[in-house]
């Protein structure tokens, strides 16, 4: 399936065979991909079709059935994975921040915690990203009292002070107000803009067509089609997902 | 009752009344202390295993399973006379330790309970972000997990200190002169020889211990919401 070779381009992760099951429900069936530094992927695939347990497993908040999952040529394992999210950070559909620390504390826990930055460096690093998207005011505040626009553009940023190597967006906007949408899209526009290697599965189309460097399609847990996304929507290769742009746009 | 102002006055001007109430409410203090910060400990040990993940602790899990099902399926009573006439039926061996291990491991089925819901009760996408973050299974747990589960399970831990405070006034039945037994031997016919002052006396004692707990535990509680309220 890795039909893209491109010279000079580090491999960031790479999936070999990934299955993963929830009982008898086989959810992925053999998923073979690879993402390029400073690629741009947005998962695309109907409700149920698996694209966010293959997320999900490339940091293992969902133990594979079966198939590798590497990090720049380590294959990702138990003893390793703690040091691996480090470098994939992750953001959720409902945000998950975490309600019993401020949100300074949210943006300095881990990073001070696992000694990147000391507490010092870490809350003003924190200021400045804060600054960045105009919640400095909400510094000492706790999650409760932020809309779900704040909480999601504090959620990247918390992922941004560990300064990953890649970024997993989990449906980002899926559980927003259409009005906070904009906001928080403009902000994955933005750090996308700077180089960040990403994935993003979502259901915003249009989003995916302006910011995908390449989109993957996935229906019944295997990837289908993938292509540019001049290719994808304007040509697309597969009955289905000529089916389900159909039914989408 | 017409000599109820005498008898009142007469147990509190006369210091070995005085010393026996005294002496049995500190005994009260001491048991129930004890009783609840062990049984909380151990509570949450069980609580512990019976909510992880790993699989080495199936075998645990079994064990703690039997314990908890055991200690809620028998009276309070029986397991302290268990405890004095079985298990710590040793010469010598200091009753108070006996009584106060008797409540721990009791509070400690129910508490466990209690934490194993507040634990269950913290949203799994609070784990997953401290995870994500790269931070480690015990910093989650210790930074997020546990923080917000006791802040949910304060009234019902509130409840369990009550109950094991009051509880402790079976000890007298294996003749720890607790509280209720100071209560009791004051009012005898060797004594005062009318039981309702001493009784009531030790009613209020118990009373206001329990007062003072509920108050502590509703500021505790108030604290703890502070990252509920909005800002």
């Amino acid at each position: 399936m890795p039909e893209r070779k491109v010279a000079d381009t580090r491999d960031v992760i790479s999936v070999r065979g990934l299955k993963k099951s929830f009982g008898d429900n086989k959810v992925l069936n053999g998923i073979d991909f690879d993402l390029f530094e400073g690629e741009k992927v947005v998962v695309l695939g109907p409700s149920g079709s698996g694209k966010s347990t293959f997320l999900r497993c490339i940091n293992r908040l969902e133990e594979p059935t079966s198939g590798t999952i590497s990090f720049e040529d380590t294959v990702i394992d138990d003893k390793n994975i703690q040091e691996m999210r480090q470098k994939i950070g992750m953001v959720f559909q409902h945000f998950n921040l975490i309600n019993n620390l401020t949100v300074m504390e949210n943006l300095t826990l881990a990073p001070v915690k696992l000694r990147k930055f000391s507490q010092d460096a870490a809350e003003e690093k924190a200021r400045k990203l804060l600054r960045h998207i105009g919640l400095t005011s909400k510094a000492d505040a706790y999650p409760a009292s932020l809309s779900g626009g704040q909480k999601q553009r504090v959620a990247i940023i918390r992922a941004l002070m560990m300064e990953p190597e890649v970024l997993l967006f989990d449906e980002p906007t899926s559980a927003l107000d259409p009005e906070s949408i904009g906001d928080v899209l403009s902000l994955i526009h933005e750090v996308v803009d700077k180089g960040m290697t990403t994935m993003i599965v979502t259901h915003e189309m249009n989003f995916a067509r302006e910011i995908a460097s390449r989109i993957v399609f996935i229906d019944n847990g295997k990837i289908v089609e993938e292509g540019t996304p001049t290719q994808f929507f304007s040509h697309p290769k597969t009955p289905r997902v000529k089916e389900f742009l159909d039914k989408v746009l | 009752m017409g000599d109820f102002f005498p008898k009142l006055a007469e147990l509190f001007t006369t210091p070995e009344y005085i010393d026996a109430l005294l002496h049995g409410f500190l005994l009260t203090l001491e048991i129930s202390f004890f009783a609840v910060v062990i049984g909380f400990l151990l509570g949450l040990i069980i609580a512990l295993i019976e909510t992880g993940k790993s699989k080495w602790l199936a075998p645990l899990r079994f064990v703690c399973h039997i314990y908890v099902t055991i200690i809620r399926g028998t009276p309070m009573a029986l397991q302290l006379f268990i405890m004095f006439f079985v298990i710590f039926a040793i010469r010598d061996f200091p009753q108070v330790v006996t009584a106060i291990l008797a409540f721990a491991f009791n509070s400690a089925a129910y508490s466990s309970e209690i934490i194993r819901g507040g634990i269950l009760s913290v949203d799994a996408g609070q784990t997953e972000a401290g995870l994500a973050l790269g931070l480690s299974p015990l910093t989650v747990f210790h930074k997020i997990v546990f923080p917000q589960a006791i802040k949910n399970i304060i009234p019902a831990l509130g409840n369990e200190v009550i109950t094991v405070f009051k509880e402790t006034a079976i000890v007298s039945m294996v003749g720890m002169y607790d509280l209720n037994m100071a209560a009791k031997d004051i009012g005898s016919g060797q004594n005062m020889a009318s039981y309702v002052v001493p009784m009531f006396t030790a009613a209020l004692f118990y009373l206001a211990v329990v007062y003072l707990i509920t108050f502590v535990i509703k500021r505790v509680e108030k604290r703890m919401r502070r990252s509920d309220a909005r800002a």
